[in-house]
């Protein structure tokens, strides 16, 4: 209850209503680049590893919530907790350090997008048909028609982009984040200090070494 | 995605269905989700949408507008439906045959049935957002106890959101008035990703600093009670006309649960 609180400052959910923002933003212009991906959930991710897991999925959640409200894709609010889950899964490995190398970020990106299908697909069977409404249905037909059945079909169609997507995604989050000030990463303290942005010995009231990260976040500016 | 600019599907008008309480409409919208999950049959699903949403359409005076986002959002559904429910549902009436496949009767009708359902919840839905103004949903909401926090997020994110989509655009125009091509493959298109996005993500964080001092100076998390200068009308025939609108969508789910257990 404690890490809930600290995670809903009024600096904190300021941010998540920008990164519900930039998913809405960038989930329209991606469209326009014509890429075969989604990349609706930078917002979720960047704010999940900069705050944590409850602010990520208060991100995803309500960014879902959102889409419906502004009824641009009404149809959003069903995946509004497959979306909590990757803001949620995002804060834990920012947190464990994950999206502090490239390897592990591209990595945790394939399992957020592995979770992300398997949780999806039980949505899209049960509530709308088997189908999304999109051009992904085509792959479900091509399960089914290789012989899958419904719930399968989706699980394959999911796990086919769903990956990629978050892949990416955690990619571009990944980026983003070396190219953040570290006092902006420090403001929201979920992020472990990586070796560069530690300061010297001395410079600060950060000591080094194995207590940095605790010490970190008692530092970092929080109420 | 029905609309690819601006903000949102509201329709600004001064009809009855606009000067309706939100939380009204949202009952009503309730009640469609109840319905498109209860109801037992196609025709009771399109009786509801003819008889009951397309009256309320046209008194908002949004007729057009709400059959045009009925059809964007439920048309690519419908289609989608009647393929893969029609060739794998399974039937003995079959409608012709392509290759090994056969398509059945049965699956088309699984498909429509699935697409009505879609349609009554999906149409309350757009029904409630084109004649609501989500400014007074949330504030309707958070005087009968929504944490206005959620609110405050909620409304921002919509207000905001706009305005990053020119930020991107006047972006992309920069980086392509710079040399960048946009029109060549997947994976150069994927590789410009960053460039563009980069610059509008980046901006954002870094102002959220001076938004939370904004708001932190005008008492955002001052425990006090918060006024607001608008006011909602409401009247005792709404709130009964809530209460039955409730009511209803109870029953007809206990109704829906029962005879599937009986």
């Amino acid at each position: 209850m404690n890490s809930f609180r600290k995670e809903f400052t009024t600096l904190s959910i300021t941010l998540i209503a920008v990164g519900i923002a930039l998913n809405l933003a960038l989930g329209t212009v991606v469209l326009r680049l014509g890429l075969p991906l989604y990349l609706d959930s930078i917002g979720t991710v960047l704010v999940g590893a900069l705050v944590g897991p409850w602010a990520g999925a208060a991100t995803g959640f309500l960014s879902n919530l959102v889409w419906t409200l502004t009824g641009l894709y009404p149809q959003a609010f069903a995946w509004a907790g497959v979306a909590a889950i990757i803001g949620a899964l995002a804060g834990a490995f920012g947190r464990s350090g994950w999206l502090n190398s490239i390897g592990k970020a591209a990595l945790a990106g394939l399992i957020t997008g592995v979770v992300s299908a398997v949780l999806s697909a039980p949505i899209a069977t049960y509530v709308f048909g088997g189908v999304v409404g999109a051009g992904t249905d085509a792959l479900v037909a091509a399960f089914r028609a290789a012989g899958l059945d419904a719930l399968m079909s989706n699980v394959a169609q999911g796990t086919f982009s769903d990956p990629l997507d978050k892949l990416v995604t955690f990619v571009v989050v990944w980026s983003l984040l070396l190219a953040l000030p570290a006092r902006e990463k420090a403001r929201f303290g979920n992020l472990p200090a990586t070796s560069k942005e530690r300061a010297p010995r001395g410079a600060t009231r950060r000591p080094a070494g194995k207590t940095t990260q605790k010490t970190t976040k008692k530092t970092a500016r929080r109420r | 995605m029905p609309s690819m600019r601006g903000g949102t599907i509201y329709v600004e008008g001064r009809s009855g269905l606009h000067k309706l309480h939100p939380l009204t409409k949202l009952a009503l919208s309730g009640l469609c989700f109840a319905c498109a999950a209860a109801l037992p049959g196609l025709p009771w699903l399109l009786g509801m949408f003819v008889l009951v949403l397309m009256p309320l359409a046209i008194w908002g005076r949004i007729t057009r507008a709400f059959l045009k986002a009925c059809l964007l959002v439920v048309g690519p559904f419908l289609l989608s439906l009647a393929i893969i429910q029609g060739f794998f549902h399974g039937g003995d009436t079959v409608l012709f045959q392509l290759g090994r496949f056969t398509y059945t009767l049965e699956g088309l009708m699984a498909g429509l049935l699935f697409a009505a359902r879609l349609l009554v919840a999906l149409g309350g839905t757009l029904l409630l957002m084109q004649s609501t103004d989500q400014a007074q949903l949330m504030q309707a909401l958070t005087e009968r106890g929504f944490p206005a926090r959620i609110a405050y997020v909620v409304l921002t994110a919509i207000q905001i959101f706009p305005s990053f989509q020119d930020r991107a655009q006047v972006i992309m125009d920069a980086q392509q008035a710079r040399g960048l091509e946009l029109q060549t493959g997947a994976l150069n298109r994927a590789r410009l990703l960053l460039p563009m996005v980069g610059p509008l993500i980046l901006g954002s964080v870094m102002d959220v600093s001076e938004r939370a001092m904004a708001l932190e100076a005008r008492g955002f998390s001052s425990p006090a009670q918060k006024t607001s200068l608008h006011s909602l009308a409401d009247s005792a025939s709404q709130r009964t006309l809530r209460w039955l609108l409730v009511a209803a969508a109870l029953g007809l789910l206990a109704w829906r649960v029962g005879s599937a257990l009986a």
